[in-house]
């Protein structure tokens, strides 16, 4: 019995099986190889980018720092200015006096890659030394739950929501043990999207409520809203990628954020 | 040689594990395949009440995401590798509208998958050591060790034999779950969907997901993948685990020792993540599935190639090791 049929079968298809994942193993090394190539092109253009960054200004006595994500970033301005330097126009007119810029948002973070950029400590001393420390994330937490149908949206947004509120949470505690003094302000999220989504509208919503709640606990942080402003304006205010704001949305977040401030 | 190896898959199939580990799958198998369509209904439930009673109608929501996608892919000002990603989208919902599949309905491959995914890490390493940690050690235990290396064969050669039917056991363990896993939740989902498309070979760069090197496969394809470095873990594992009885020639301690080495593993992986040392510790290498599917790196620095190389030199090592000390050790029963 065991000669003539198991012996044979087993010899047989493990054999077989042998050479099937042996092939299907190869295929799949094949399919992440392509990845290799890319990553090694691509991370040159991002540390020179950031090196640039870090050297535009000199340290000067009061900063504004801005960190987060591409709407910090400035991503979508025409003119390359972004919210901080329209904001900083916006002041320098009335009373002169000129503050030095550090920008370190980089575009696609999320929550968590801006809690463990906090954690590298690398930004330490333009965290220390900043007197204004503008703050957008989030956009790409809630971005990332494009997804196609509602049972897993909603599922998903709880999710992404408590592991938002406790990145915020670190985020807002890490700044203020390295400096417990400077101005904070906090970009709310605005709904690039158009009307006809009324449940992804609702959750923007319940997102901004409470992210405001986190914000609002801290006595020197301020909520810059920027949902009310794009409403009604979407066609004027964003930029032809239909989702980062145009020169014009800058224009008016840096507007309310002088707003808010003074 | 090959009625050596013969003997010892008489062996091993003698001592009923496969019986043992074919029994526990079962039992697994059924209970998360149960557990998937009692949350899939009640998810679905539960959005029906949310929407005051209006039925679930998918159709409509993934004819809605096809057309903003079309529409999205009409702007000129994507970039190719967004767009491409977007054809790929269009085609697989495309597929689901043409085929009357709802895309979130649990199938049995889906669950196949799953279920190599999730077990890649522990349950399948530990089946493999049920099958594998006494191999040798057993040999010592019982004293029939003696009987065996009285045979005018040299040493290493019974080893061999030890392993390759090892190596061979394992092979077919694998399809043996594959089989089970796809086989059993049929009899749950009612859907096998083997030729839904799906998309692979996204890629982490510098924090980003990039898509521009995705592909569409078919789910059964997919699975092949997946199974296959599903296999590659588990002979790893086996070569591990056949060194561990060679040089702890005493079965419980043997089975104790991996077991504790995997879930210790996971620890230190959970735990230690920023320790470069981990990353060459082989249980945070197993979880090989998730490169597949992009946006995974455990530790800085870690992709498929790397993972597969540390695994190899494991391998390549622990059998060295067997075979050295199963040369030399002194046989005192």
């Amino acid at each position: 019995m065991f000669k003539k049929i198991i012996w044979p079968l087993i010899l047989f298809v493990s054999i077989a099986l042998t050479i099937v994942f042996i092939s299907g193993f190869l295929t799949s090394i094949n399919v992440s190889k392509t990845e290799e190539k890319e990553s090694l092109e691509k991370p040159i253009i991002n540390s020179t980018n950031t090196s640039e960054e870090g050297d535009e200004r000199p340290k000067e006595s009061s900063e504004i720092l801005i960190l987060g994500d591409s709407i910090g970033f400035g991503l979508g301005d025409e003119e390359n200015l972004g919210i901080e330097k329209r904001y900083l126009d916006l002041i320098s007119k009335k009373d002169g006096n000129k503050k030095g810029i550090t920008n370190i948002s980089v575009p696609g973070y999320e929550s968590k890659d801006l809690v463990s950029l906090m954690e590298g400590g690398e930004n330490n001393t333009s965290i220390s030394s900043a007197s204004l420390i503008i703050i957008s994330i989030g956009g790409n937490d809630i971005n990332r739950l494009e997804m196609e149908d509602n049972i897993r949206l909603t599922v998903a947004f709880e999710e992404a929501l408590k592991k938002y509120q406790t990145n915020l949470k670190l985020i807002i505690k890490g700044i203020r043990g390295i400096n417990p003094d400077a101005q904070l302000a906090f970009i709310g999220l605005y709904d690039p999207y158009s009307k006809e989504e009324a449940e992804k509208t609702r959750l923007l919503l319940e997102w901004n409520y409470e992210t405001r709640l986190i914000v609002n606990s801290d006595v020197k942080c301020a909520y810059i809203p920027t949902y009310e402003l794009f409403e009604y304006h979407l066609n004027d205010y964003l930029s032809p990628d239909e989702f980062h704001p145009s020169g014009l949305g800058y224009q008016v977040i840096a507007e309310e954020l002088n707003r808010v401030l003074n | 040689m090959i009625s050596l190896i013969q003997n010892e898959i008489i062996k091993i199939l003698l001592k009923k594990k496969m019986f043992l580990i074919i029994i526990l799958l079962l039992i697994f198998v059924s209970l998360l395949s149960y557990g998937q369509q009692y949350t899939y209904n009640k998810n679905i439930q539960k959005f029906e009440a949310e929407s005051g009673g209006m039925e679930y109608d998918w159709k409509g929501l993934t004819t809605q995401r096809l057309n903003e996608l079309e529409k999205r892919n009409m702007d000129e000002l994507i970039p190719g590798e967004v767009r491409s990603s977007i054809d790929r989208e269009i085609q697989q919902l495309n597929y689901f509208i043409e085929n009357d599949i709802n895309p979130i309905t649990p199938t049995a491959s889906k669950f196949n998958v799953g279920f190599a995914e999730q077990g890649i890490t522990l349950l399948i390493p530990l089946l493999i050591v049920i099958l594998a940690a006494d191999l040798v050690s057993n040999e010592f235990s019982k004293k029939t060790i003696k009987i065996l290396l009285t045979r005018a064969v040299p040493r290493w050669k019974i080893l061999l034999s030890k392993y390759i039917a090892l190596i061979m056991m394992t092979t077919i363990l694998v399809f043996i779950i594959a089989i089970l896993s796809t086989s059993v939740s049929y009899l749950f989902f009612q859907q096998w969907g083997f030729n839904e498309p799906i998309v692979t070979g996204f890629s982490l760069i510098k924090g980003k997901l990039d898509s521009s090197s995705t592909i569409l496969i078919s789910r059964f394809h997919y699975t092949l993948l997946i199974y296959s470095l599903v296999w590659f873990v588990s002979i790893v594992i086996a070569s591990i685990t056949l060194m561990i009885s060679v040089v702890i020639d005493n079965s419980p301690s043997a089975i104790g020792i991996v077991m504790a080495s995997l879930i210790g593993g996971q620890f230190l992986q959970f735990f230690l993540s920023d320790w470069e040392l981990v990353k060459y510790f082989f249980v945070t290498n197993l979880d090989l599935t998730r490169y597949l599917t992009g946006s995974y790196q455990p530790i800085e620095g870690m992709s498929l190639n790397f993972s597969i190389v540390v695994l190899g030199i494991w391998a390549i090592v622990s059998l060295i090791i067997s075979f050295v000390v199963f040369n030399r050790k002194d046989v005192l029963v």
